[in-house]
């Protein structure tokens, strides 16, 4: 038996575990009490991580369609077929005809191949992760206001923090171990302050709780700020020190007004306000905000941010931003590249230096200079019919994209390849499918939510068959015609450190050294950075962004009282394809599909008992424009006035979705229904 | 019991003589930072394995109760299945093993082996094992902060279940005391001296001087057993330690008492079918979920309090004559909401303030 430190790859935590195996089996599996992200907690994913890889679904090796169906081939055959396919659709229809996208979930070593492969071997700058369809609202916003695009603190660190505001995001089932962060602060004097529609089980713990109605979130924000600013509690030393275009915004919040915010948003006015003095008054205050579905578009982001850097909560231990990122290497995928508008690094595709930069390190062909497709216009509808093939890693957007259905545009497709543990449902409709290798059966590195880059360890050898996505690439690559020649993730992770400066210091050895390193790990400080603006804050790099107030609240319609939440929130892991293959993660989701086998949409047990509604009751939801069956599931968790709709009831939400003028993730608007019983 | 003396530098000969006798020895190391865990002891390996080390985490129970393990396979040969159970148990010798985790593979035996219904499973690989116990003497490393076995009365020092015991005099000595022949026969060993009335006592101050380092001391331990027993606590004490449950089952799996697992079939080959047992948690909502579809203990504080009620009402206590907590304080590292074993005796204290008042108020008025 032996005992292996590794990282969780579950989600964006990144918390350290071991791995116990005997031979070539994983048998055990337990959390490190040092590891400074989790110090001894894990979650119910993390503590069945051993499940899974022992389980008998892997595909073993590649998958060619021949006269309609899917057979067994050889690696030469597959790879071959690939890159003839790609060769010949490139040269007829041009080098953006082909689109990349990846999973959140890659390693930070095959994302960066992708996007190599995508820009230097085939010339397209159409590469994107599978969560940009809702996620990429905090990048631009971020990099904009605080001059990098992640959380700026550390997890760990919430344990310094006065005060905790947790923005949307339950916590307890998405990201449980800074759940654990946030409910020991609170244990230990921390104030906490929840705003959410849904009564999640953080929120039990809040000292302020402001339930908003959906949609709301500028006004609420906004009237804290003109709050903090009536009061002069603002931090006018930092603020005059390191933010620009201060004046351009206060004069934009003078435009708020708490009694109006607390009327549009539904919450008392005293709550909004104490909120806003306790934020304030802080020593030290952390914001913590999701970037998946349920975000809100970007004015909310700025909106928080501009809050951080009114109250100096940038650039101390236990204050800060924090972006969290559900997906275990969202950050990372970002952080290498997989992005239609950004190169490794974040540098903009348009930039001629950076672009110069990059073809001097690969030493290949010209890259492309403007911004590509991203993930949805090409799996809605192929970019307007320009796109004729899409390479799939570890993405299953069949399974999991919400807002259309993917199989009508695969169908269309000349070429789909697909890189997967599992025959997914995306796998189905492939023309080639390429087996690979699993967590703990490669040393990789992922980037956690707060900026770790940690290794996770090599533990068992793969089944014979599959292949590393790694080499996959480099072997695409060169039948391309290019000059690559990786032997390692390890050698590819030094061609990052070239490529991306903030990962100038990370190789393989150095990560291994500690706990991971935070970025930015560069030649000058190898160690990494806990906080950014550790070091102080160099002249004004902190930007204030104006939001106005928008002159219509959100009335709601006399015929259509109820507004539609959106979110994934729920159950989300399910969407995770490893879930379905450890028996205690399948028997814990299979609870509520058997309990609503058709799926369910949340109405608050007020609501029901009004519209004489019961648990389990057939509904149908009705708006402006059609309507959609569905089941109801009575609980007090969502507000008075809101339906929550998970998307992991796919066809609920998408029938909603499709039946509606709405753009789910990037609403502006919440949408309003009607209730009947069906 | 008979005791010897040995010295400190020959203590891992014991180890040396189990791997002799063909016993796998598995042991406790160091791991990254204060990380520690138990592992086989290989020729590599052996002079790593530590005497005084925080107890690891994951607890040596695993060795009689796997975290997954195959109980049979069923394979179709022909249209008929075969099925073929997987008994599997080594002759292991645990070296190092903690009073608590002792008194908890203790009480396991208990559920599993006490009454009616004996698990061959976990019979078979239990007779194999041979358990050597160090007691916990080092007040920096041995005892964590989360310790509290003085209040479980399961240590610092065992008083049985063990075939082999092991404590440290401080002096470069170790006392050894023989629980079993098996343990005994180890004496044979020329290691082994006979010792004098100095050395029990010597033992005796030290255990008296490590009780007292504990830093953990949930005092209210019996009381809330009897609270507990009774039903004397209200719903809102049971609701503020359910909102603090993240449900990772954590406190469960790192329990050394903890029993509960589930069993599930998956299909391995296109013919073959293997039955596994997991261990489970009373954390998840799918451990009480009937098959109708109904859910006894639908609420998290629910499936909380059914943790406390499993570990502290008599009537358990009764049944398996010890209480399912051995104090060893895993639970309450392990726990992201602090709701271990000790925070939860304390809260339970700090309610009474309110049940008491609820209590027929005292008549102050003299009487006539």
């Amino acid at each position: 038996m032996a005992h292996h430190l590794t990282t969780c790859t579950f989600c964006g935590v990144g918390c350290g575990l071991y791995l116990e195996t005997d031979g070539n089996r994983v048998i055990g599996v337990y959390p490190s009490m040092s590891h400074p992200t989790n110090e001894g907690r894990i979650c119910l994913r993390g503590w069945n991580v051993h499940e899974i890889a022992s389980s008998p679904d892997r595909l073993r090796t590649p998958l060619l369609r021949a006269n309609g169906a899917l057979r067994p081939a050889s690696w030469e055959e597959a790879l071959g077929f690939i890159a003839q396919r790609l060769t010949a659709i490139r040269d007829q229809h041009g080098p953006d005809a082909l689109a990349f996208l990846n999973s959140p979930r890659c390693s930070n070593e095959e994302s960066y191949l992708l996007q190599k492969l995508a820009r230097a071997v085939i010339g397209t700058n159409n590469v994107d992760h599978g969560a940009g369809v809702y996620t990429n609202n905090s990048t631009p916003t971020l990099l904009q206001m605080l001059g990098v695009p992640a959380t700026t603190n550390s997890i760990g660190e919430l344990a310094q923090s006065e005060v905790i505001v947790v923005d949307g995001v339950d916590l307890a089932l998405q990201l449980p171990t800074i759940g654990g962060w946030v409910l020991r602060a609170k244990q230990r004097g921390a104030k906490l302050i929840v705003i959410d529609a849904r009564r999640h089980r953080v929120a039990e713990s809040a000292d302020i709780f402001l339930q908003n109605k959906p949609g709301t979130r500028v006004w609420l924000y906004g009237a804290m700020a003109k709050v903090i600013v009536d009061r002069g509690s603002m931090n006018r030393a930092f603020i005059q020190a390191h933010c620009r275009d201060y004046e351009s915004w206060l004069e934009k919040v003078r435009e708020y007004d708490l009694l109006a915010a607390a009327d549009i948003c539904g919450v008392p006015a005293e709550l909004i306000e104490a909120a806003a003095v306790t934020y304030a008054r802080a020593g030290a205050a952390a914001i913590l905000y999701s970037t998946g579905v349920e975000v809100r578009g970007e004015r909310s982001i700025q909106s928080l941010v501009n809050l951080a850097l009114l109250t100096g909560n940038i650039g101390k231990p236990g204050a800060g931003v924090f972006a969290l990122t559900e997906h275990n290497n969202l950050q990372g995928v970002c952080d290498m590249g997989v992005l239609p508008d950004r190169l490794p690094g974040y540098e903009p595709v348009a930039s001629a230096d950076a672009r110069d930069r990059l073809r001097a390190l690969w030493r290949g062909n010209a890259l492309p200079g403007t911004p590509g497709l991203s993930s949805r216009p090409i799996l809605e509808h192929r970019g307007g019919g320009r796109v004729r093939g899409v390479w799939f890693c570890r993405y299953d957007p069949v399974t999991t994209a919400p807002f259309c259905d993917v199989v009508d545009t695969l169908k269309e497709l000349e070429l789909v390849v697909v890189q997967h543990l599992f025959m997914t449902a995306t796998a189905r409709h492939a023309h080639v499918v390429l087996p690979l290798v699993a967590f703990g059966e490669e040393e990789v590195t992922f980037t956690s939510t707060d900026r770790r880059i940690q290794l996770a360890a090599k533990v068992i050898e793969p089944p014979s068959g599959p292949r590393p996505a790694w080499q996959q690439f480099t072997q695409i690559g060169r039948a391309l015609g290019a000059d690559w020649h990786y032997a390692s993730t390890a050698e590819v992770m030094e061609e990052i450190a070239q490529a991306v400066p903030l990962y100038a210091g990370a190789s393989h050895a150095n990560l291994a050294q500690d706990y991971g390193r935070q970025w930015p790990c560069t030649k000058d400080k190898p160690l990494g950075t806990r906080f950014l603006y550790e070091d102080g804050i160099p002249g004004q790099p902190l930007q204030f962004v104006p939001v106005p107030r928008r002159t219509v609240p959100p009335g709601v319609p006399a015929d259509f009282p109820l507004a539609l939440v959106f979110g994934f929130s729920l159950y989300y892991w399910h969407r995770n394809v490893l879930v379905q293959h450890s028996e205690t993660l399948k028997r814990e989701l299979r609870v509520l599909l058997l309990d609503y086998p058709e799926g369910f949409v949340e109405i608050n047990d007020e609501d029901a008992r009004r519209l004489e509604i019961r648990d389990g009751a057939h509904i149908r939801l009705v708006t402006s424009q059609g309507a959609s069956e569905t089941t109801a599931r009575v609980t007090r968790e969502v507000r008075i006035g809101t339906v929550f709709v998970p998307f992991f009831v796919s066809e609920v939400a998408r029938q909603i979705a499709c039946a509606l003028p709405v753009e789910v993730g990037t609403r502006g608007n919440p949408v309003y229904v009607r209730l009947e019983k069906a | 019991m008979r005791a010897r003396i040995l010295n400190r530098a020959d203590v891992l000969q014991i180890v040396d003589l189990l791997r002799a006798q063909g016993y796998e020895v598995i042991a406790p190391f160091c791991g990254r930072g204060r990380d520690s865990f138990f592992d086989t002891v290989t020729d590599e390996n052996r002079g790593q394995v530590q005497l005084h080390v925080p107890n690891p985490y994951y607890p040596p129970k695993r060795y009689v109760l796997p975290h997954i393990e195959r109980l049979l396979k069923m394979r179709r040969d022909d249209g008929h299945w075969q099925i073929e159970p997987t008994l599997d148990a080594p002759k292991r010798a645990l070296f190092g093993v903690r009073s608590c985790d002792l008194a908890g593979i203790w009480h396991l035996d208990r559920f599993y082996l006490g009454r009616e219904f004996r698990d061959p499973y976990y019979e078979r690989r239990r007779r194999n094992v041979l358990l050597v116990n160090v007691v916990c003497t080092d007040t920096e490393r041995d005892i964590s902060d989360e310790c509290f076995c003085v209040c479980a009365d399961t240590g610092p020092a065992a008083r049985d279940h063990f075939d082999l015991q092991l404590m440290d005099l401080h002096d470069g000595e170790f006392m050894a005391v023989a629980g079993t022949p098996a343990g005994e026969a180890l004496f044979a060993s020329p290691i082994f001296r006979n010792g004098t009335a100095a050395h029990a006592e010597k033992r005796r101050a030290i255990l008296t001087e490590v009780r007292k380092r504990f830093k953990n001391t949930t005092s209210w331990f019996p009381a809330t057993v009897r609270y507990v027993s009774q039903g004397r606590i209200l719903d809102k004490t049971w609701e503020e330690i359910g909102n603090r449950c993240l449900e990772c089952g954590g406190c469960t799996y790192v329990c050394p008492a903890c029993t509960c697992f589930t069993v599930s079939d998956r299909q391995v080959a296109p013919n073959e079918i293997e039955r596994v047992r997991i261990w489970d948690a009373c954390a998840l909502g799918g451990f009480t979920r009937m098959a109708g579809g109904h859910n006894p203990r639908k609420a998290v504080h629910d499936r909380r309090n059914r943790r406390f009620f499993r570990k502290l009402a008599h009537y358990f206590i009764q049944r398996e004559l010890s209480v399912a907590c051995m104090g060893c304080g895993r639970c309450a590292a392990v726990c992201h909401g602090d709701i271990g074993m000790p925070s939860v005796v304390e809260m339970i204290r700090r309610a009474t303030a309110e049940t008491d008042r609820i209590e027929p108020a005292i008549e102050m008025k003299a009487q006539p």
